[in-house]
């Protein structure tokens, strides 16, 4: 499958290639058009308008709910390796490294599940959310290579009316950078400790209405301690920006990834060490039409697919394997227009449709694929009810052929008290469908046709869980003491969390007796707290990042659920900048118990970890570039996902160069 | 047939008082072509003449092209609207002194070159672009906070690199500077100009600004959060954040005042003059993209008290 991809990137890179020589030979034309003397038509002249009203963001303090923005410099001084471990600085997030299920984990206000199932992940606007298992995004943020990444913003938040149904405890959205951004060549290599293997390769060409990049990167460790946790991350990926005319502008991606990693625990015959393997590969096609200053539409389209190896012999009956092998896609075409009703009134509106397949002999005891169909609508206004106070309300109709349908509203008050102090008060509903996995798993184990045991029959009685977020926030910024301050205060009300549960089979179904996993909407329960993040600036070069988050969740399963987010949460990051250019950062983290329950009911866990990195700018000629040395965990080992996974002390060596 | 005859008579004197006075007339305006802001310039040039006690009978409107075939024109003064206008009228063997307006400073340089004449009180000019300090004024007004500013220069505009650099240097702000030459690529540059910039400004040249290169000069400050400080109002709609630009009613005006002068007696100032008047835009939306609040009026206001101030 992977190889096909593959194939089919090269097939599109040469194509884009002369389409793109097309173009830059066309626009060459045009530039000598253009050549003359200058004269009062340069004044004088009508312009294409460039900045449409959907390429104009809001502004964080007119933002419908709470933001964070992780940028390039952040990135790169954070010395992490991927965007999970980046996560680690967003209030009230918790992250794994472990390669357990698949790829590192991150969650918000709870790891609940194996998977992160209650985030949705988009990377330049497609959702990245795997269908495969429960769901999941542990893969998905391992789309991009991290120096490919413009920002990463985090909304700390349920935003359904916008993302659609899954948004429903976080969203985060990765962008990759502009092609023009990225001309050139540049590549990055980082070596050292636990076997830290990383290295990366871009190169960018073409002109200013037809520009590509292809990134190429590897990533690999040695993973925890006391884990089989080796593991291989390979990316290909692939972007051009293509300027039509002055209305249309077309955006083309492409990419694979593969995950290898050692899993498994030693000594136990049901989870037993071996290797599996994760791969995904994408398409995406994008088209923005301008209708002047006030409007305009876009329409993308994209295809996605994983595969997935993971099966090992069970020792204890000869001839039996276990296997959780199969393949998933997932195709999706939408249309927005944006509609600037006047200066006070905003609008984007629009329609997706998404067909997700999931076929898995071993996990739906079925050769056919399964089938789930999403139908979205969705509209959200923006109204200026007064300079300093701003509406924003929206809402998602969604229709399910295995979930039914849905109606996600969002309703945000913001108000700008006094220059760089705002309020934010709103309400949001959101839902999660249940997954593939949760309506239709069924995992049988035979031998000789003779079925032995059934581990998980789900009996399909189960409904979208739900949230109702209730939050208020505040957000300021203090310029003469060069600081800032974004709090969120939130009360989310859960209804219908999904849990597995066990039921007993009748007696001669399977040859042993069968007691199978269903998955159930089981209790109600709100997470509340408050979470804020000061940023400020006490001296030339520096900058100081304190984040808290104060989290309790009310469920009855204390040692569980009740855990999924540690109660108290800390973190400080600083960064200066030295004399000679070197940049120094020192990030500390404090984590209060937590249960992170893909790691089982006894992971119990709290957890310290300091980071050091001095980053040394290098100048060749025209030629930049950076050496750095990252320090993860100075301290001692902290226990990460399961009891007997360690995370040690790394220490690497990383080079960057530019031209 | 008396009625006939009668008729043709008439028809005779009727053609007489239409027939055009062009001849002589007191003030001829010849604009570079037909389009809007020409006739826009020349509606609010002949109005305020108007206003001043001038008949309209004294002024006669021609274009560029149909000036060889006007005949003998004797006014007391030429208005040029437009730089091909104003070579027109530079290479015609004309009497009464010429004012050239609606052009910008190297339009109007690059005529004399051509034509081997000297700025002088027979030819002169009233510019369309505005003064570099009157932009740096702008700037510092709209972004007090601003203190880099990123130029791109091409071969046209290059000519006011020093001068930029004095104002900028006696002002506390510093120049990030970068060269776009003929045939090649903007990138390179427009990333230099970017970096470390507060605030771009946009000085007219056809080779680093225009209509195909706006798209990614805006995309690129914009992504890199520099706002783009232009020269005409299609920059503001295109989304820059602020223009400082004088528009053809304000040139009208002010050719007028001018003419008014000449009429009267005065001579045209030997050296070029700037607009006295001019207008902001603001594109309020990326303002408030940015986090910031402009008025377009006030910043208008502004910006005259303090050159009015001694």
């Amino acid at each position: 499958m992977l190889a096909s991809t593959l194939r089919l990137l090269g097939a599109l890179i040469c194509q884009l290639g002369s389409v793109g020589l097309a173009m830059a030979q066309a626009s060459d034309g045009a530039a000598a058009a253009n050549a003359t003397a200058l004269s009062e038509a340069d004044f004088l002249t009508e312009m294409p308008v460039v900045l449409s009203v959907s390429r104009l963001p809001q502004r964080l303090d007119e933002t419908p709910g709470a933001v964070t923005i992780i940028d390039r410099d952040m990135i790169r001084l954070s010395g992490a390796r991927d965007v999970a471990d980046l996560l680690r600085l967003v209030p009230g997030f918790q992250t794994s490294t472990a390669f357990e299920t698949g790829a590192p984990l991150a969650s918000y206000h709870g790891g609940f599940d194996a998977y992160s199932v209650r985030m949705q992940v988009l990377v330049d606007g497609r959702s990245v959310y795997s269908p495969y298992f429960f769901g999941g995004t542990g893969s998905g943020l391992e789309t991009v290579a991290l120096a490919d990444i413009e920002r990463i913003e985090v909304l700390r938040g349920s935003n359904s009316a916008a993302y659609g149904a899954r948004a429903m405890l976080g969203v985060v959205n990765i962008i990759t950078r502009h092609t023009v951004d990225t001309l050139g060549l540049q590549a990055g290599l980082s070596a050292g400790e636990n076997g830290v293997r990383d290295a990366q390769a871009r190169v960018g060409w073409g002109k200013e209405d037809a520009s590509y990049r292809l990134t190429v990167d590897r990533r690999a460790d040695d993973g925890l301690a006391g884990s089989n946790g080796h593991n291989l991350i390979s990316r290909v990926n692939f972007r051009a920006d293509l300027r039509v005319n002055a209305r249309d502008e077309i955006q083309l991606r492409a990419g694979s990834l593969a995950i290898d990693a050692g899993k498994g625990l030693f000594g136990y015959a049901d989870n037993a060490p071996r290797e599996s393997s994760l791969g995904s590969g994408y398409l995406q096609l994008d088209w923005r039409r301008n209708l002047g200053q006030d409007q305009d539409i876009a329409f993308s389209a994209s295809h996605g697919e994983e595969t997935y190896r993971d099966n090992f012999p069970y020792v204890r009956i000869p001839g039996l394997s276990f296997d959780f092998g199969g393949r998933s896609s997932s195709d999706t075409v939408s249309l927005q227009h944006t509609l600037r009703y006047n200066s006070n009134v905003r609008f984007v509106w629009g329609g997706e449709f998404r067909r997700e397949q999931v076929s898995s002999k071993p996990l739906y005891n079925t050769d056919a694929a399964l089938v789930t169909d999403f139908t979205r609508l969705f509209g959200n206004a923006e109204w200026r009810l007064s300079q300093d106070l701003i509406l924003n309300a929206g809402a998602m109709a969604e229709k399910s052929n295995m979930s039914g349908d849905s109606v996600a509203p969002r309703l945000m008050l913001n108000w700008h008290v006094v220059g760089g102090q705002t309020l934010r008060a709103g309400v949001s509903r959101a839902f999660r469908p249940p997954s593939t996995f949760e309506t239709s798993g069924d995992i049988r184990y035979a031998l000789n046709s003779v079925v032995l045991q059934a581990v998980s029959v789900s009996r399909g009685n189960i409904q979208s869980e739900s949230i109702l977020a209730r939050e208020i926030g505040y957000l300021g910024e203090f310029p003469k003491l060069a600081a800032s301050l974004d709090v969120r205060v939130f009360h989310e009300q859960i209804g219908g969390f999904v849990r597995r549960q066990q039921y007993a089979l009748p007696a001669g179904t399977t040859l042993y007796p069968s007691n199978p996993w269903d998955f159930i909407n089981d209790e109600d329960f709100a997470i509340q707290g408050v979470e804020y993040q000061l940023k400020w600036r006490p001296w030339q070069g520096a900058q100081l990042i304190f984040n808290q988050a104060y989290t309790d969740i009310g469920s009855a399963e204390l040692g569980g659920s009740a855990l999924a987010a540690p109660k108290l949460a800390s973190s400080l990051t600083f960064f200066q900048k030295l004399p000679g250019g070197l940049d120094l950062s020192l990030m500390h983290q404090d984590s209060g118990t937590v249960t992170p329950q893909g790691g089982g009911i006894d992971s119990k866990q709290a957890m310290t970890r300091t980071d050091l990195r001095l980053g040394l700018p290098l100048r060749f000629g025209p030629k930049r570039g950076e050496l750095a040395l990252v320090v993860q965990n100075l301290g001692s080992p902290y226990q990460d996902y399961r009891k007997t996974f360690f995370f040690e002390r790394r220490a690497f060596v990383s080079l960057q160069l530019e031209n | 047939m008396l009625v006939s005859l009668r008729l043709l008579l008439l028809t005779f004197w009727l053609g007489c008082l239409a027939a055009p006075t062009g001849q002589a007339a007191t003030v001829v305006i010849v604009s570079s072509e037909l389009s809007p802001a020409y006739a826009q310039a020349a509606e609010s040039l002949e109005r305020e003449l108007e206003r001043t006690g001038w008949s309209r009978h004294d002024m006669l409107q021609l274009t560029a092209a149909e000036l060889a075939g006007a005949g003998v024109l004797t006014p007391k003064l030429f208005v040029a609207l437009g730089a091909q206008a104003a070579n027109a009228l530079a290479l015609a063997p004309l009497k009464a002194p010429v004012l050239c307006a609606l052009l910008p400073r190297s339009s109007f340089e690059r005529v004399l070159r051509s034509s081997g004449r000297k700025a002088s009180s027979q030819f002169s000019a009233l510019y369309l672009d505005q003064p570099l300090s009157r932009q740096l004024g702008l700037i510092q007004l709209a972004l007090p906070e601003a203190r880099r500013i990123g130029v791109l220069w091409g071969p046209d505009s290059q000519a006011q690199a020093p001068t930029l650099r004095t104002l900028a240097q006696a002002r506390g702000l510093t120049l990030l500077e970068a060269n776009v030459e003929q045939g090649e690529l903007l990138f390179p540059g427009l990333k230099a100009a970017l970096e470390g910039a507060d605030v771009l400004l946009a000085l007219a040249d056809p080779q680093v600004f225009n209509s195909s290169s706006i798209q990614n000069i805006l995309l690129t400050s914009f992504r890199a959060g520099v706002p783009l400080v232009a020269f005409s109002p299609a920059y503001v709609r295109a989304g820059a954040l602020l223009a400082l630009h004088v528009t053809p009613e304000q040139i009208g005006q002010q050719a007028a005042t001018i003419v008014g002068g000449v009429l009267q007696g005065k001579a045209l100032s030997v050296t070029p003059l700037y607009s006295q008047d001019f207008s902001v835009a603001v594109n309020e939306h990326v303002a408030r993209s940015l986090g910031l609040r402009l008025d377009a009026v006030a910043l208008r206001t502004l910006l005259r008290q303090r050159e009015a101030a001694p």
